[in-house]
């Protein structure tokens, strides 16, 4: 009886908030988690969850199976916009059940944050948990990511659902052997792309066999430490892929699946990765190839995740970098454009983003490729300047500004194709302080 | 031309929180007057290192599941880096390789890793696997009689006792222990510190007290640095002092 209490109480605050013109991001699942955070086992879900974690890329993949599954007409609901923590998913239920808490839908799909996987799903039976990667990421705030694998493993031991994983970073891979009875394993896997490298190029975690401590060989590296490795001690790394992805050409924006061209509208191999994941998730629904098709080459996320916009004629590409690896993929795709370029550099230090800034350490500025000026901004404007001139570049071609406003006026005072990164609480400060320009 | 040789140990696992930052910080320091800065990475499986080869020696902090494989490969060396340390080679140490110097390090289940034993302090973490000293730091130290703030972050859960020699007065967060008034570990050649940041990118003057007196020694001179560009270090310890000193 309880639960319909706070089922009715919520719909009419969510009522309210429409009213008022609010969305309310996590607040419904926030007041009816401190309720009852018992709450999850009273709906009534009769479709399958499908749930996306990592440490990057959770966002970008979630909104494209949600996509994918739209584009084949079927009816899903989804935390589109970010809210990944219990509180998060729960608000998006509470929005979208009626007052005896069923769910009506085709697919209920979720990015969740990598420490809460077992909170949510310990009374929310999940269909399929995919997993993308595993990095450093807020140490101060997250801790070492070893401790959030082993919980995320302790949960897999009982889980039967499909699995999907990729096979690439050795972090992930492992969960695959959490429960030797789950017969639901789909290991995905991108072949060598042209900036792979023999070295590992920028910080990496995985360095040595979870299973024996054995250090692991790698073929070689795509970005940061995900890429073609194997332990020469025990054998760890060689699964069957379920999928491939083949031909993967940046240039053009195209990879190939079974021998079908994909295109897409992002440039990075990361996302190359985030789009294998999503056809093998896909199509483990039985939808249709075509449909996967045509949903991939229009999908666009406006939130200033590779954000590709025009500011005045010049064109802008802005993306969130959380954490090293973030940052190290903006690079890439920086660096393997050879036009003459300008990057702003965005860096703030509030409690969301870890009061810890030295992780900008394990970003790779060693080789600019036709970086023209460099502009710092945000909280630890300075911070990130003393890093780029340390990494040798030079030192009269940066300018540092605390003041955003201002650190904007002046990067667009010329026609410069402009590169943005900015970490996650200036990413949509920056965004919005870019697009008053426009 | 002149020349500093550093050795960099297991920079493959002691790696975690931007300490490579420090060698780079050197390296940029050394190279703009002139000086090459050779850097020797050592880790587990290489030819062992004579460390009275070197100018400096160079450890930060790692994951806590990796640290314990490094200590057993570096217990190996305890000889000849006691011998070292008394000939004056210069070791900065970070965090978890701060630790691995001391008597022992107990973890949150009481097992025990041996450290090298070469200085008397010790390291115990804390039961609460969660408690962390975590937060941006400032401490005074004093190089060559002259008192300095030094600007760092710390993230460590393992509680340092008995430090005879302190590195430096804590102004603002937590030091070896949750509250506690001192930070690290300084005597003559060796500064042991739990401050990441990477604690030289933020401190010059640091990092020009330790090339200088690498280079005193190793060239038997009293060496007078240039001055370097240090507009946006500068700038960075200004604010970053205002905003964790005045609050």
């Amino acid at each position: 009886m309880k639960n319909f209490f706070i089922l009715v109480a919520m719909k009419i605050l969510h009522l309210g908030l429409k009213i008022a013109g609010k969305n309310g991001g996590n607040f419904l699942g926030k007041i009816a988690y401190d309720w009852n955070p018992n709450i999850f086992r009273y709906f009534k879900i009769n479709c399958p969850i499908i749930a996306v974690t990592a440490t990057n890329g959770k966002t970008m993949t979630n909104n494209a199976i949600g996509h994918v599954f739209k584009t084949a007409e079927k009816k899903v609901i989804s935390n589109t916009e970010g809210n990944n923590m219990e509180t998060g998913i729960l608000s998006t239920i509470l929005k979208n059940c009626t007052l005896t808490g069923k769910v009506k839908a085709d697919y209920l799909v979720f990015e969740v944050d990598e420490g809460y996987v077992p909170v949510i799903f310990k009374d929310l039976k999940l269909d399929t948990l995919v997993v993308l990667d595993f990095f450093r990421d807020q140490l101060d705030r997250n801790g070492e990511v070893e401790s959030l694998i082993l919980r995320i493993n302790e949960f897999l031991k009982t889980y039967t659902g499909n699995l999907v994983l990729n096979n690439d970073d050795p972090n992930v891979a492992r969960l695959g052997q959490a429960n030797p009875e789950n017969h639901n394993v789909y290991y995905f896997s991108v072949q060598k792309y042209a900036y792979a490298t023999t070295n590992m190029k920028e910080a990496g975690e995985g360095k040595f066999c979870p299973f024996c401590n054995t250090r692991l060989e790698y073929e070689y590296y795509q970005y940061s430490h995900v890429g073609k490795f194997r332990c020469p001690n025990c054998n760890y790394g060689n699964n069957e892929i379920y999928k491939l992805a083949t031909n993967v050409d940046l240039k053009n924006r195209t990879f190939a699946i079974d021998d079908i061209t994909y295109q897409i509208k992002f440039n990075s191999i990361y996302n190359i990765y985030n789009f294998v994941a999503v056809v093998t998730c896909s199509q483990l629904y039985h939808i249709n190839t075509e449909i996967i098709k045509k949903a991939l080459s229009t999908f666009v996320l406006n939130n200033g995740r590779l954000e590709e916009i025009e500011i005045k004629g010049i064109p802008t590409i802005i993306n969130l970098a959380k954490n090293p690896t973030g940052a190290n993929v903006s690079l890439r795709i920086l660096n393997e454009d050879e036009e003459e370029k300008e990057l702003l550099f965005v860096l703030n230090d509030n409690l969301a983003d870890g009061h810890d800034v030295s992780w900008i350490w394990d970003i790779n500025f060693d080789t600019l490729n036709n970086v023209s000026r460099i502009i710092t901004s945000g909280t630890r404007a300075y911070d990130i300047a003393i890093r780029i001139k340390t990494a040798g570049y030079p030192t009269n071609k940066i300018e540092s500004y605390l003041n955003l406003h201002d650190a904007i006026e002046r990067f667009y005072q010329n026609n410069v194709k402009k590169y943005v990164i900015a970490n996650y609480t200036s990413l949509q400060p920056t965004r919005s302080e870019i697009l008053k320009l426009k | 031309m002149k020349e500093l040789k550093i050795l960099y140990l297991y920079p493959d696992i002691l790696e975690l929180y931007g300490d490579f930052g420090n060698i780079q910080v050197l390296q940029y320091r050394l190279e703009k007057r002139g000086i090459r800065a050779i850097i020797v990475p050592y880790s587990i499986g290489d030819d062992a290192p004579n460390f009275n080869d070197y100018d400096l020696v160079f450890g930060g902090g790692g994951a806590d599941q990796e640290q314990g494989i490094l200590a057993e490969d570096l217990l190996q060396y305890k000889d000849n880096i006691k011998q070292a340390i008394n000939n004056g080679v210069f070791f900065l140490l970070i965090c978890g390789s701060y630790q691995l110097f001391g008597k022992y390090y107990k973890g949150v289940e009481g097992n025990i890793i041996s450290g090298l034993e070469i200085f008397d302090y010790y390291t115990e973490a804390l039961a609460d696997r969660k408690k962390r000293c975590i937060g941006n730091i400032v401490i005074e130290t004093k190089l060559n009689e002259r008192k300095t703030k030094i600007i760092g972050f710390e993230n460590h859960g393992g509680q340092t006792f008995d430090v005879a020699t302190p590195f430096g007065d804590v102004l603002f967060g937590n030091g070896n222990k949750f509250g506690d008034t001192q930070e690290g570990f300084f005597m003559d050649n060796v500064i042991a510190t739990y401050l990441h940041g990477p604690l030289l990118s933020k401190n010059p003057e640091l990092a020009d007290y330790i090339i200088k007196h690498c280079l005193d020694r190793k060239y038997k001179d009293n060496i007078i640095l240039n001055p370097l560009n240090d507009e946006f270090e500068n700038k960075c310890r200004e604010q970053l002092l205002s905003k964790f000193l005045n609050n």
